[in-house]
């Protein structure tokens, strides 16, 4: 467990230390993501390694956003002037979203 | 008592006593609305204003917690490596899919808000509406928005995904079970996906990598595009 740890900070901390050098618009933790897959690709990390890390974090990772969700008691005030234009955006957004990407892979997949 | 809402334990304890409330009535009542997330923030924010506790005390241990994003984020790229072999053959059409999918959620969403006269401000909180929660904050923060309201956004899309995306998709004849996972990531993400996973395993394979790609892909284009049409509208005005 510790050494899957260390794997998964040792990504997140080689992303943030790309993102500070180069300045790129991308966060430290989503390059971190693109540079494990990659590292796991190449075999220079076995998945055995990191797994036991890696799933637990995924499967808890609800709960670490909880905080950010309650943060919207300090911007109550702007959602209720804006609530009209989010709702319908979101709503309609999501709907065409869905359907054209099913839409799409339905088209286009080989079956099998 | 002020002084005790101040301390880190305070906001780290109540918000995995609340969660694991939240899970418990999940378990027990198995109603999409009831999403455990949903309930554990709106338990959370009627405590706080109950006691008149300020957000800022609240996470002096919630950011403890929030911490953990990071790493998680990470481990979504251990979760895509290892979910990658079942889609090898139908890598194209899937990639296909999930690039103009993403493309098309940013853009309507932006679009129809701007259309709306909504301020700059919420089209950025809500422009990475269709990705992964951590990565949709990590967006917001790059484009200047506001993340607790794309916080509440996604969690929001999620949940009407995991609700009504199959029985939607059904009715308009998509009949495909990898299409309904690839297009529950793309649109809904990680609560998507939950639903996607009960639908059977590879649904929620090709829902979990959706979700892992359109996070990318979402991370590369939203900073371009939506400042481009806002500033493209304005233009036009």
């Amino acid at each position: 467990m510790l050494k899957a740890l260390f794997y998964i900070f040792f990504f997140l901390i080689l992303g943030e230390f790309i993102k500070y050098l180069f300045n790129i618009p991308i966060a430290g933790n989503i390059l971190g993501m693109i540079l494990i897959f990659m590292a796991l690709k190449l075999k220079l990390v076995k998945l055995e390694s990191v797994k036991p890390a890696s799933t637990k974090l995924v499967k808890y990772m609800v709960l670490f956003f909880v905080p950010y969700g309650v943060g919207m008691m300090v911007y109550f005030e702007v959602l209720k002037a804006h609530w009209f234009p989010i709702l319908i955006a979101t709503v309609l957004s999501t709907i065409l979203t869905l359907y054209v990407t099913a839409i799409i892979q339905q088209k286009f997949e080989k079956n099998g | 008592m002020d002084e005790f809402f101040k301390l880190p334990i305070f906001g780290v304890f109540i918000t995995l006593f609340v969660f694991y409330i939240a899970q418990q009535i999940r378990l027990r009542i198995r109603v999409v609305l009831l999403n455990p997330v949903l309930i554990a923030i709106t338990l959370i924010i009627l405590f706080l204003n109950l006691f008149d506790i300020k957000f800022e005390d609240y996470n002096k241990g919630g950011q403890y917690l929030s911490f953990f994003l990071g790493p998680s984020i990470v481990a979504l790229g251990v979760l895509f490596y290892e979910k990658y072999k079942e889609i090898e053959h139908n890598l194209l059409p899937f990639l296909f899919a999930v690039i103009i999918g993403g493309i098309v959620s940013i853009l309507s969403v932006s679009l129809i808000a701007i259309y709306l006269n909504a301020p700059d401000v919420i089209i950025k909180s809500i422009a990475s509406k269709s990705v992964t929660t951590p990565i949709a904050i990590e967006i917001t923060k790059i484009i200047n928005g506001i993340p607790a309201i794309t916080a509440g956004v996604v969690i929001a899309v999620g949940i009407l995904g995991n609700a009504f995306g199959p029985a939607f998709l059904k009715l308009l004849g998509i009949t495909s079970k990898t299409a309904l996972g690839t297009a529950l990531g793309t649109a809904a993400h990680g609560i998507g996906t939950a639903r996607a996973l009960e639908e059977g395993h590879l649904t929620g394979a090709y829902s979990g990598l959706a979700m892992c790609v359109n996070g990318l892909l979402t991370t590369i284009v939203s900073p371009y595009f939506v400042i481009w049409l806002i500033e493209f509208t304005k233009s036009n005005q």
